[in-house]
């Protein structure tokens, strides 16, 4: 690297002698490369069966002891902000090449390299946690790899019922006696955005600010997300009790899976989209 | 002929790989004019931007018995809702491929034209969105859409009739969601005894029926209003709850807890030939239901007003129960049904 730094800056200056010229190197565009850690608080979170060992525990402010042994979500319709204010978007039509199933189970989808960024300073970070509405179809024909990704046996982030995807899909357990939890989201809503005829919107867009300047151009620089999954259970938004039952109450398997007792944790994770645009993301930091 | 220069055609286009030159030949596929009963609710809005063709409901057929829609080419629509079960089945819940169950009964797929919400819990507004979702589901078809055309593609009955029904022989996902759709449009049943005793061509009830329709005015109409016999509301009416962790009815697309565990009100036309009944099918027979009315339902904060004003119950007398199933059974339709 730094020998091609060096052959880099000798080519640009023996350019500048012999013809005169002010260009310099510097690509029109680079990667950006969105870095995914997920914690409890600040420990990265190891999935586990009921009686693992190795698991990481949390206690939520309820006191109720919990962990994962599955964890899953969508990220979507990404934009970074230049320092000027102006969004650059990132393939926010598409879900094939603009989408993607973070899966903690497989360390590979964990960094998430976004191609062709334009070179510039940028200082904050737009996603969406989940699909929005419009593009939430199931739509094997426009994006099929995103259909095959999210559809696929050891990921199972399809909402059949719903013709939509899970947006997160969370399988673990809570209490001193390991009850199960499973806590699926996703959208269910009928019509078009604005004018919707029925259902809930689990859709989040997440804004967050970079602690310095991500500056792409001769660099691509990684953008470290922390999710904080503590907030699941004690969120910004609510603090959640899970129970088990069959009761329209209970959340910790039963009507988790419906529409019922999902705002609850959707919140939670994704803002409630008034006065918390962040959830349970954060940015630790930004590698230039 | 026609069939001749088609096969030719294929040939040729086979043969040279070249499409350039190729024209689709010209087709004729009128609307048909559906027979749509005195006093029946309004049309679905989806009907007017997806109205029924000759050859779209030939194809809408057609695709509805094409067990290729489910990955191991077992099921189709039509294993399910079957005609002489006014296009339900006879089972507890669904049963799809490998012999897995499904969450709910099989509904009925009958005068679905003139409703406005689809399944149990209404999770759908128009028909056209609907077939997808057996197509995907693991307890039903299992399978994709892509999957689906894949398999399909070649079949030059298919290739015909897509070539018919829309102008060229492209098969796409809207396309064999909007036939399947239009055939749906045209099952409708009003040709019931009851039916022709309200039109006045000559049937007339027995006594027994007569004091059935008066008993099912007092205690029944309510709900089971309209000439579908369903007003469409979704109504906790306290019956044995499903303990699947995906059910939670009308609420599970909602959210809104006043709606946990409520349920279309079903229609009762061909009711005779739609057992079992509720939601999972938790009464074997018709007389189970009333029996269940009459004994009182479970409670919930919840529960309908009808139930939770009355005691928890619909008192009916062993003889008024009587009366109310040979009722019902005029509500059957043979020619629907084909029995």
């Amino acid at each position: 690297m730094r020998n091609l730094k060096k052959y880099l800056l000798l080519s640009a200056i023996s350019l500048a002698i012999v013809s005169c010229s002010s260009d310099d190197a510097t690509p029109v565009a680079n990667n950006v490369t969105l870095s995914f850690k997920n914690t409890f608080g600040d420990t990265e979170i190891v999935l586990g069966g009921a009686t693992s060992s190795a698991a990481t525990v949390n206690t939520s402010d309820a006191g109720q002891v919990h962990h994962f042994s599955e964890l899953k979500y969508v990220i979507s319709n990404i934009r970074l902000v230049k320092a000027d204010g102006t969004e650059v978007p990132y393939n926010i039509n598409d879900l094939d090449k603009g989408a993607t199933v973070i899966n903690h189970a497989n360390p590979s989808t964990l960094n998430y390299v976004m191609s062709n960024i334009p070179s510039g300073e940028y200082k904050q970070i737009k996603f969406g946690l989940g699909v929005r509405s419009d593009l939430n179809t199931l739509n094997q024909v426009s994006f099929p790899n995103f259909y095959a990704t999210a559809g696929a046996n050891d990921t199972q982030m399809m909402w059949e019922w719903g013709t939509g995807y899970r947006f997160t899909k969370i399988e673990g357990f809570y209490g001193t006696d390991n009850k199960e939890m499973s806590i699926h989201t996703g959208s269910t809503v009928e019509g078009s955005e604005g004018s919707y005829t029925q259902g809930v919107d689990a859709y989040r867009n997440i804004t967050l600010d970079l602690p310095v300047n991500a500056v792409v151009g001769n660099q691509s620089p990684k953008i470290k997300i922390k999710a904080d999954f503590n907030k699941l259970l004690s969120g910004t938004t609510n603090t959640i009790t899970l129970s088990t039952g069959t009761g329209m109450g209970d959340n910790a398997t039963p009507n988790i899976h419906t529409a019922v007792q999902m705002v609850k944790f959707v919140d939670n994770l994704g803002g409630n989209g008034t006065n918390d645009l962040k959830g349970m993301f954060s940015v630790s930091t930004v590698e230039n | 002929m026609k069939v001749f220069l088609k096969i030719s055609s294929l040939l040729f286009l086979s043969m040279s790989c070249s499409n350039d030159n190729y024209e689709p030949v010209s087709y004729d596929n009128p609307e048909l004019s559906l027979n749509i009963p005195v006093g029946f609710p309004e049309l679905n809005n989806s009907f007017y931007t997806n109205k029924p063709t000759k050859y779209g409901v030939e194809l809408g057929e057609k695709l509805f018995n094409e067990k290729r829609f489910s990955a191991d080419n077992t099921i189709s629509c039509a294993s399910c809702h079957k005609q002489s079960s006014a296009f339900a089945d006879n089972n507890i819940q669904a049963i799809g491929i490998e012999g897995r169950i499904g969450l709910r009964n099989t509904p009925p797929v009958q005068n679905l034209a003139f409703m406005k919400f689809y399944n149990w819990d209404g999770s759908k507004l128009s028909l056209e969105n609907q077939p997808i979702v057996p197509i995907i589901t693991h307890e039903e078809m299992d399978s994709s859409i892509l999957e689906v055309i894949g398999k399909i593609q070649n079949d030059t009955s298919y290739k015909t009739l897509f070539q018919k029904t829309f102008g060229d022989e492209n098969i796409t996902p809207e396309r064999i969601y909007k036939s399947i759709a239009q055939y749906e449009y045209t099952l409708i049943s009003a040709n019931s005894k009851y039916d022709k005793v309200m039109r006045n061509e000559g049937a007339t009830f027995t006594e027994s029926e007569t004091q059935g329709y008066l008993v099912f005015q007092q205690k029944c109409s309510g709900c089971h209003s309209t000439e579908l016999f369903t007003d469409q509301s979704f109504r906790n009416i306290g019956f044995p709850i499903n303990p699947n962790s995906n059910e939670a009815g009308r609420a599970r697309v909602t959210g809104n807890m006043q709606e946990y565990m409520s349920f279309r009100v079903p229609s009762l036309r061909n009711v005779e030939y739609t057992a079992p009944y509720g939601s999972f099918g938790q009464f074997a027979t018709l007389k189970d239901v009333l029996d269940y009315f009459d004994n009182g339902v479970l409670d919930a904060d919840n529960l309908d007003p009808v139930f939770k004003n009355n005691d928890k119950r619909i008192p009916l007398t062993e003889q008024e129960k009587g009366y109310l199933i040979s009722f019902m059974k005029t509500l059957s339709d043979g020619s629907f049904t084909n029995h």
